[in-house]
């Protein structure tokens, strides 16, 4: 009969101390979130004091960062915006510290990747913004150049180099993100070497009556010019 | 049936002959596919309860020259904005409402405020000049033609004479003022009358030959608060915003372009608008303000222009100013018997002694602080300040138009 | 066989001949020079200094030794040749840096009178040396600009956008401002070094607008002397217009920013003292493909759009979509449009719209289309004709001078 006791209350009495041992520890969390909401509301306003003695909204202004926010709709002031990011970073920032005393083995392993992930979150950023810009500045230099030397499909060239460029970009920051890196390489060269072969065939299959026609019509061009007299026009 | 006389420095452009209106708007439609008009109509809520407004807006659905209307709607709650919104809804081409009041519109003049670039107080120059900034955002429209929404007598000939010259390419004009009799059993117009004119020719008498002064005195009706200009003029010119406007709109366009590219246009045989009181004894108050802020403008203008501007200078302008309004007021008094109208004399020499007391206190207030200047500054220099303003507030208006 | 000296220390008058591998023509011009020197300023120690840029083709070796007849020139008696000098020049390979050289020897040497010429002209005259120097030793000029009897076709680029815009901007009339052979004093050589623009388009076909521009702009003394016709050797047709066109223009553009004080308070323009005797001369033909160059006018329409709708506007943007649908003889670029079009790139310019070489480079269809336009105009005209036309489009970069102040004015002053 007591043996029957002991095992029904066996369970029971495990379960209790699994508790009393975890009952710090969730105690640790709730504290450290409680903490990390009034460290990021305090730091929030530490930093709106700073930011507006070193005129943060005037500089957001002028180098136009003003304008990419307000492009979302958004229609705070810049700093308000930033210090509500930071706020929310630090608050995120403190969960995941807080999990941590949990010590639960996978909790921990997947905090540790989330902080091994930021920076190359950031670099992925980076890759984007750079890249997105260079192959505006690139395609820009492409159409201009193909519109000057007559070339009738300068719009599609241009067009096609920003989309090399983007594809390009776009893997780059997936490969940073380590997101699928396999399909990732995989599926770029793929894409990339059918856009190139695409190209090739258009242009050098297609283009073959085109370049005939472009020859002869050189030829045309060249018996009439030794016929014709004259040198070529001077611009400067 | 008016003159044919032309006043310098300006073009004049006479009503002659009959009227056609199907003429100048078939014209008007041509040109307007090369140089689209944007109309700007700065209007507070209140106009809206108005009969005027109904008016102008039968009349602005006929039109078929008009590329977009930009409308700053003044002193509106969110609810009004839409109210505001609906009823403009009848016009079949583009409509845009500007919420002044809106957190958006606000959001800009705060960047405005914070980078050094104060739009000035609430009024109608800066919701002109908040209208034209989303003219040259949006960049369809290459001429911005503005006039008041109170306008009791309102016709889609006003309109389109007034567009005209600076619609027709033949024709080298930047900026086109509108002028017009204002009759109804009286003349009205005082400030025009009894103040800018007699004021001017007193300037004239004092300073000698003028180049502003006499551009100033070559319209006929300087305080018209209807004009057309091409939108590069939106671009370069600073905006007064207290109730200087219309002078300080002038002295704008004097500085900037030359004046035979300059013109005033005859747009209604009579013209007929919501009356302000005249009240001489609180300076802040209705038309007496006006005239304070007309007064000053002018002076800024005459000492930028390098003329000395003293305490006897000015006790002598009194002087003048007086003397001069008194024999205008003669003229004014047999053209109205000429023609069958009510003069009041009493009442006429009365506006006179509050006009001569509005330009005392301008004189104090300018010799107080000569530097004073309620010049919102130019879009060249707003978008260069900060890039990107212009996309903003064209993004702003968008947004406030969609919801 | 004449000796070479390389130790002259001072001169009264230098000549400098820029040279790349130039052995076909130089001889020519030195014989020339050399010409001038003796027969209109015997008495003047002179040497010639040829800047040259690393020739592989004997060129600095062809100027030591040219020779010529004295008999010839109606020399009655032998006069010592003048000095010659033959060096390398630093820098960005081109005209400009090889004048730098030129203008420091000027300066080492103190010489009074100076001038340039270019080592392909087959045109040259001892006359030439007369007509660029003694406007500076005789008459106390700074600068003499050339002034040449061209084709009407010849010279788009001075006469729709260099010589209106400086005329309009400067209020100095100086026909032909990008010459190529000009004459200058001593005073203006050393002034020239102070500035610091060796490593930009000034020194390569940049150099001959910003002497000009600096020169009228710190008022030097200026005037243009008539030379005749000018005639090179053909120059290298792979040589790429849009780069010539951005070395050019960008140079405008950066002396307009620089001078913005100076030019901003100045109406009208009058004319430069003129020097010279002018007369007619036959030209050679000018071939010109009008298809070509309407046709990448109207792909510029078309592909480059967005760029020009930024930059000018939708008013002169819808403008020029409708003279693009123009076709044949019909087509006209009206000169009002081109001036807005030329004031609104300075002010983009002016204003970092885009990147300055993508922008200078757009502007190549809309010159092509402008340049068409004229020579359809003119093809009937003479060239008083088509010196009417030039001088109108003048007038209209003077009238809309006012467009480009306000809108190049910022803190709303």
């Amino acid at each position: 009969m007591e043996g029957f006791v002991d095992v029904m209350f066996q369970p029971l009495e495990d379960f209790w101390r699994g508790f009393i041992s975890f009952v710090p520890n969730l105690l640790v969390m709730i504290f450290i979130f409680i903490l990390g909401f009034l460290f990021a509301w305090v730091i929030g306003i530490l930093l709106k004091r700073v930011l507006a003695v070193v005129k943060f909204d005037i500089w957001c202004d002028r180098v136009g960062l003003t304008a990419l926010i307000r492009k979302g709709d958004v229609w705070a002031k810049p700093s308000e915006v930033f210090v509500r990011i930071l706020y929310w970073f630090l608050v995120i920032l403190f969960i995941m510290i807080g999990l941590t005393a949990l010590q639960l083995p996978t909790i921990d392993n997947l905090i540790s990747q989330f902080f091994v992930y930021i920076p190359r979150a950031f670099s992925a950023l980076l890759i984007l913004i750079a890249g997105y810009l260079f192959a505006g500045f690139l395609s820009r230099a492409v159409l201009i150049a193909a519109v000057n030397s007559g070339y009738h499909y300068a719009k599609i060239l241009a067009e096609a180099v920003r989309l090399l460029l983007v594809v390009l970009i776009l893997a780059m920051a997936l490969e940073q993100l380590q997101i699928a890196p396999g399909i990732v390489v995989a599926a770029f060269s793929l894409l990339f070497g059918g856009i190139v072969l695409a190209l090739a065939i258009a242009f050098g299959v297609g283009g073959i009556d085109a370049a005939k026609r472009i020859i002869e019509k050189g030829g045309e061009e060249k018996k009439e010019e030794t016929g014709e007299k004259g040198r070529d026009i001077e611009h400067l | 049936m008016s003159d044919f006389h032309q006043t310098d420095p300006i073009i004049t452009l006479h009503r002659l002959g009959r009227a056609g209106l199907e003429r100048i708007e078939s014209e008007m439609v041509e040109f307007s596919k090369q140089r689209p008009i944007a109309l700007v109509l700065p209007a507070l809520y209140t106009e809206f309860q108005g009969e005027a407004i109904k008016g102008i807006i039968e009349e602005l659905k006929k039109v078929k020259y008009i590329r977009e209307i930009v409308l700053t709607l003044g002193r509106a709650k969110e609810e009004e904005f839409k109210k505001v919104k609906e009823f403009m809804s009848q016009i079949p081409y583009e409509v845009k409402i500007i919420h002044n009041e809106g957190k958006r519109i606000q959001e800009i003049y705060a960047t405005l405020d914070r980078n050094g670039l104060w739009a000035g107080e609430d009024g109608k120059g800066r919701s002109a000049w908040i209208a034209y900034g989303y003219v040259l955002a949006n960049g369809v429209s290459d001429a911005i033609a503005l006039h008041d929404c109170d306008i009791v007598t309102y016709n889609r000939e006003m309109l389109a004479r007034l567009c005209y010259p600076v619609a027709n390419p033949n024709i080298d004009v930047v900026f086109c003022k509108g002028f017009y009799s204002r009759i109804t059993d009286r003349m009205h117009g005082r400030v025009t009358r009894l103040l800018m004119t007699p004021l001017l020719r007193a300037l004239q008498k004092l300073v000698g030959p003028n180049p502003f002064l006499l551009f100033l005195d070559s319209f006929r009706y300087p305080l018209a608060g209807e004009f057309c200009m091409i939108a590069d003029v939106a671009r370069t010119n600073r905006i007064p915003w207290d109730w200087g406007l219309e002078v300080g709109v002038l002295a704008e366009v004097f500085r900037n372009y030359s004046p035979r590219r300059v013109c005033q246009v005859d747009i209604a045989d009579n013209y007929e608008h919501k009356h302000q009181p005249l009240s001489a004894e609180d300076v802040q108050k209705g038309l007496m303000r006006m005239c304070v802020d007309i007064c000053k403008s002018i002076f800024r203008t005459l000492a930028a222009e390098g003329i000395v501007l003293s305490d006897s200078f000015f006790k002598s302008l009194q002087v003048a100013y007086i003397r001069l309004a008194e024999d205008t007021m003669v003229k004014y008094e047999a053209d109205a018997a000429i023609n069958g109208l009510l003069f009041d004399r009493h009442e006429e020499a009365g506006a006179v002694e509050a006009f001569a007391s509005a330009i005392q206190k301008a004189a104090e207030a300018f010799m107080e602080g000569p530097m004073v200047s309620p010049l919102i500054p130019n879009w060249n220099r707003v978008t260069s300040a900060i890039p990107g303003i212009l996309d903003m507030l064209k993004k702003a208006v968008d947004e406030d138009n969609r919801s | 066989m004449l000796e070479m000296t390389e130790h002259v220390d001072k001169a009264d008058i230098l000549i400098g001949i820029a040279s790349f591998n130039n052995a076909r023509t130089i001889g020519h011009v030195v014989k020339a020079v050399d010409a001038g020197l003796m027969k209109y300023f015997p008495d003047r120690k002179a040497v010639i200094v040829n800047s040259d840029g690393g020739s592989t083709d004997g060129t600095p070796d062809i100027v030591r030794t040219a020779t010529h007849d004295h008999a010839a020139i109606f020399l009655s008696h032998p006069v010592y040749p003048a000095h010659r000098i033959s060096i390398p020049y630093n820098g960005i390979p081109g005209k400009g840096s090889a004048f730098r050289a030129i203008f420091q020897k000027a300066v080492e040497m103190g010489a009074e009178a100076c001038c340039v010429v270019d080592a392909d002209l087959r045109s040259i005259t001892p006359e030439w040396i007369e007509l660029l120097l003694s406007p500076i030793m005789k008459e106390g000029f700074d600068f003499v600009a050339p002034f040449y009897s061209r084709h009407k076709y010849d010279g788009t680029i001075t006469n729709s956008i260099v010589y209106p815009m400086t005329q309009a901007l400067y209020g100095k009339r100086i026909r032909q401002p990008i010459g190529g052979e000009f004459g200058f004093s001593g005073k203006l050589a050393a002034f020239y070094l102070t500035q610091n623009v060796w490593e930009s388009h000034v020194a390569r076909f940049g150099i001959d607008i910003w002497m000009t521009t600096e020169a009228i702009a710190n008022d030097f003394k200026v005037c243009q002397t008539f030379l005749g016709a000018k005639i090179h050797d053909p120059r290298d047709p792979g040589a790429d217009l849009s780069d010539m066109l951005v070395q050019v223009v960008v140079t405008l553009f950066n002396l307009t920013e620089k001078h913005y004080e100076k030019w901003k308070g100045i109406k009208g323009s009058m004319d430069v003292p003129a020097f010279g005797f002018r007369y007619h001369v036959g030209l050679e033909p000018v071939r010109v493909n009008i298809e070509r160059m309407l046709g990448i006018f109207r792909t510029g329409i078309r592909d480059l759009g967005p760029i020009w709708l930024k930059i000018l506007g939708s008013g002169d943007f819808g403008e020029i979509e409708a003279i693009g649908k123009l076709s044949g003889k019909a087509f006209r670029f009206p000169p009002k449009l081109w001036t807005g079009i030329l004031y609104d790139y300075a002010i983009a310019y002016h204003k970092r719209l885009i990147s300055s070489e993508h922008l200078i480079k757009s502007l190549l269809p809309l010159y092509l289309g402008k340049t068409a336009s004229f020579i359809m105009e003119v093809e009937d005209m003479d060239n008083e004709g088509a010196e009417a036309e030039i001088e109108r489009l003048c007038m209209e970069f003077g009238e809309k001078k006012e467009y480009l102040v306000n809108n190049w004015r910022e803190g709303g002053a």
